[in-house]
C-alpha cells in the first residue's frame, strides 16, 4: 500500500512559487502605502512648522518697540526700524529664545532660496552692524517674502509703502503687511501675514528720542490717550 | 482504505478560504485606516492655511473701519470684512472722545463661519 507521508517536489515548488508571488504582491502593496503615508505626515509636518514660523512672525512684529541707538557719527538718536520690500530689521519685545529683554530680528528674502533670520540682543548700538558678523539660517524655505508698511498721512488716510527708514521717519509703521509666495511656480498658494504694531495704540510707549534735550514728546491720541 | 484517507489531514478549500478572507478584512481596514488618516492630514494642511488667512483677515478688520482709508492690501481672500453697530458710548463721560467701539465680522465665504469681535474706530466728529 501506497503511502501519502510527505509532500511531492512539485508541490513544495509551486507552494513555494505562489506563496512568493502572493508576499511579493503584498509588499509591493505595503511599500507604495507606507511611501504615500510618508510622504502625507512630511507635508503636514512642514505646514505644521511653516503655520508656527507664520505666527511667530506675526507675534514678534505685533511686539515691535521703538527702541532707539545713538548714531556715534551724527550723535543723533534714531529707531531701529529697516524695512524695504526683500529686508526687514526690527526690535521686538518677543524673544524666540528664553532669554528675557528685547532682540532685534532681520528677515530677508532671497531670490530662489528663501526666508531667512538673523537675530541679535538689542543693545544701546546699531543692531545693523552685528547683524552683518552672523550667520542667517533659514526660516521658510519655501516661500519668497515681499514687505510693506502701513503709513499714515496728516489727512489720516493710510497708504502701504515698500520702504521704511528708521533713520527717517523716527517711529515704527501702523502696520507691517507680508507676502509670502511659493517658490515653486506650480504653486499659488500664496500667504499674507498683516500684524499690527500694539506699540502704536500705547499711550506710554514712545520712542526715547528727546531725552538728551529734556523736550517732552507729545502724547498720541490713542483710544486710550485721555484716560 | 478508508482510513487511510482520514488520516491525509490538509487544509479543505472552505478553511482556506476563510482563513484568505479573514486575512483581506484584516489588511482592507489597515489600508483605509491609511487613506482615512491621509485624508485627515490634507484636511488638516487645508485648515491650516485657512487660519493662517482668517488671521491676516482679522488683523486688517482691526485697521480698516468705515473712517480710516486703509488702502486694500490682502489680494484675492475669501474673507469679507463687515462693520456692525457701534456700541453705546459711556454715558458718565467727562471729555469729548473720537473713539468709539464698533462690533465687526470676518466671514468666510466659502463654509459661511463667522468670526465676530470688536474694534476700535476713530469718528470723524467727538462725541
Amino acid at each position: 500500500m501506497k503511502r501519502h507521508s510527505g509532500f511531492t517536489l512539485i508541490e513544495i515548488i509551486l507552494s513555494l512559487a505562489l506563496t512568493a508571488l502572493l508576499l511579493s504582491l503584498l509588499s509591493g502593496g505595503m511599500y507604495a502605502v507606507m511611501n504615500d503615508w510618508e510622504s502625507n505626515t512630511d507635508a503636514l509636518d512642514e505646514r505644521l512648522d511653516e503655520t508656527i514660523t507664520i505666527l511667530q512672525i506675526e507675534r514678534a512684529l505685533k511686539g515691535a518697540f521703538p527702541h532707539s541707538y545713538r548714531d556715534n557719527s551724527s550723535l543723533g538718536r534714531f529707531v531701529y526700524f529697516q524695512g524695504d520690500d526683500e529686508t526687514l530689521g526690527w526690535v521686538s519685545t518677543v524673544s524666540p529664545q528664553r532669554a528675557g529683554g528685547l532682540m532685534a530680528w532681520q528677515l530677508e528674502s532671497r531670490s530662489g532660496e528663501g526666508v531667512f533670520l538673523k537675530l541679535v540682543p538689542a543693545l544701546s548700538d546699531n543692531p545693523e552692524q552685528r547683524f552683518d558678523d552672523i550667520e542667517a539660517t533659514v526660516l521658510l524655505p519655501n516661500y519668497e517674502a515681499e514687505f510693506s508698511y502701513l503709513y499714515e498721512e496728516l489727512d489720516f488716510s493710510k497708504e502701504w509703502r515698500d520702504e521704511w527708514i528708521g533713520e527717517e521717519q523716527n517711529a515704527l509703521p501702523l502696520a507691517v503687511h507680508i507676502l509670502l509666495t511659493p517658490i515653486d511656480a506650480d504653486d499659488t498658494r500664496s500667504i499674507n501675514i498683516v500684524a499690527n504694531i500694539a506699540a502704536n495704540t500705547h499711550r506710554d510707549i514712545r520712542p526715547s528720542l528727546s531725552s538728551d534735550s529734556g523736550t517732552p514728546t507729545p502724547t498720541r491720541n490713542t483710544p486710550f490717550g485721555g484716560l | 482504505m478508508i482510513s487511510a484517507h482520514a488520516k491525509q489531514t490538509g487544509f479543505t478549500l472552505l478553511e482556506v478560504i476563510v482563513a484568505l478572507t479573514i486575512t483581506g478584512m484584516v489588511l482592507g481596514g489597515l489600508f483605509t485606516l491609511a487613506t482615512g488618516s491621509k485624508q485627515l492630514a490634507f484636511r488638516s494642511g487645508t485648515s491650516l492655511g485657512t487660519a493662517i488667512e482668517a488671521r491676516a483677515a482679522i488683523n486688517f478688520a482691526l485697521l480698516q473701519d468705515e473712517y480710516s482709508n486703509v488702502e486694500e492690501i490682502l489680494e484675492s481672500s475669501e474673507f469679507d470684512i463687515r462693520g456692525n453697530d457701534i456700541l453705546e458710548p459711556v454715558p458718565r463721560k467727562t471729555e469729548a472722545i473720537t473713539f468709539a467701539l464698533q462690533q465687526f465680522e470676518v466671514i468666510d465665504e466659502r463654509t459661511e463661519n463667522i468670526v465676530s469681535g470688536t474694534r476700535w474706530i476713530r469718528l470723524e466728529l467727538a462725541e
